[in-house]
């Protein structure tokens, strides 16, 4: 098993192409996109779907990477998370197949 | 018969169901439309709108008339931001940011109350242009520019956001849904004409009443749950300007049609768009430009205030201010 780092970002759906360059800029070999149902922030509930430019709408993105890899990105992802609506963790996971990350 | 045309507006089929879903919101009821299919509700109805103008486009020839009526939809478009900023920040004491992505939706355009005011004079006997829908598609764009710089002016200059790429806000506005399908749809029935029309007819036409209400059951439902949760964020002057600015800018419309060689129909769509707030186009554009801004403030405005107030009072106030600028 090898360790490497599961990056979880939560942004709102219209910077989700900024955080998908970010990440391919920065040569992550992989990410996965998920949409969010509804959630609370900011002492205010919101839920997807609400509104039709769907500018409210939060997208989950999951990525695991060689911590090389997240030491270069999370300058820039603390920029996008400054400017846009959003919430990072990074955790630790271990994977069988090393070279795929 | 001034308020038998407003009575029968309020109390169409349209504005009822409007009616339906907003009350439902409110009283926190949990129905809901399935997002997917009110996204494909949306391109239907732009289809329709779109396909219907360019038909009728594609009888009459456009003149100067046309032109003129262009030029004065895209500087109301790209003037009434300026406008509503400053009775933003005068009432309401709102920041200069949050003024100014909330100003560019007042400039731009909502394409669903611009249906329901075509519909509404369809039910009145009032005949309207085809030309109307891309004078529609015209007025969607300017105001982000207003909101850009208004936003910007007198701001230190911030860097760039990571991830940004040059062009997206321009590929953003330009190339938003419901500018590729309107004005798509209007190119569509423009070359097809007549003949192209009477074979979808069946599909575009006959259903389209009963689809719009649907729709604007969804609407109601999205309007309302926007008012529920984002009101909070608003004070006094800040509501208040989701029904006096549509106003402010009903009366500058209807001032400059009095001005104008149009049709009353076409006067009343053309204050209708005026007094419209953006809902789709703007908020995503002002995400990508604006980031910082609240959406809650300026979709509460455009969605849960101004909307409502245009499509059960405004729309047949709107006919009768046409009435007497141009009648």
């Amino acid at each position: 098993m090898y360790h490497k780092k599961r990056l979880e970002l939560i942004i709102e759906k219209p910077a989700f192409k900024r955080a998908c360059r970010v990440l391919e800029g920065a040569g992550v070999t992989g990410y996965t996109a998920l949409p969010c149902m509804a959630g609370y922030g900011g002492g205010k509930r919101w839920q997807r779907g609400n509104d039709l430019s769907a500018s409210r709408d939060m997208v989950m993105i999951v990525s695991i990477l060689d911590e090389d890899i997240l030491e270069k990105i999370i300058t820039e992802i603390e920029n996008l998370i400054g400017s846009h609506i959003g919430v990072i963790s990074v955790g630790n996971v271990n994977v069988i197949r090393d070279d795929r990350f | 018969m001034s308020l038998d045309l407003a009575l029968s507006t309020i109390l169409s089929p349209i504005v009822l169901f409007f009616v339906l879903g907003l009350g439902a919101a409110l009283l926190r009821s949990q129905m809901t439309v399935p997002e997917a299919f009110a996204k494909g509700l949306a391109i239907y109805l732009m289809m329709a709108i779109g396909l219907k103008g360019g038909v009728e486009m594609s009888k009459a020839a456009l003149g100067a008339d046309i032109a003129i009526l262009a030029l004065v939809a895209l500087a109301l478009s790209f003037l009434l931001p300026f406008l509503s900023y400053w009775a933003l920040r005068l009432t309401s004491k709102m920041d200069r940011l949050n003024a100014a992505a909330t100003a560019g939706h007042y400039g731009s355009i909502s394409i669903v109350t611009f249906v329901a005011g075509t519909q509404a004079l369809q039910f009145a006997g009032i005949p309207t242009s085809g030309h109307m829908v891309a004078i529609a598609a015209l007025m969607e764009v300017p105001a982000i520019v207003s909101a850009l710089i208004l936003a910007r002016r007198g701001l230190k200059k911030s860097g760039e956001v990571a991830g940004s790429e040059k062009g997206e806000l321009v590929r953003e506005v330009l190339l938003n849904a419901s500018v590729v399908v309107l004005v798509g749809s209007l190119l569509i029935g423009w070359v097809s004409g007549e003949a192209g029309m009477e074979k979808i007819a069946p599909f575009f036409v006959t259903p389209f009443q009963g689809v719009l209400c649907l729709f604007l059951l969804d609407m109601g439902l999205s309007a309302g749950r926007g008012l529920r949760e984002g009101w909070r964020d608003l004070n006094f002057g800040a509501l208040s300007f989701g029904v006096y600015m549509p106003l402010i800018s009903s009366l500058i419309a209807a001032a400059i049609c009095s001005l104008l060689n149009i049709s009353v129909g076409n006067a009343t769509l053309l204050i209708t768009l005026a007094a419209s707030a953006s809902y789709i186009a703007v908020p995503a554009a002002m995400r990508l430009a604006l980031p910082k801004a609240k959406p809650s403030i300026y979709l509460t405005l455009s969605l849960g205030i101004t909307f409502p107030f245009n499509l059960t009072l405004g729309i047949p106030l709107y006919i009768l201010m046409a009435q007497w600028a141009v009648g």
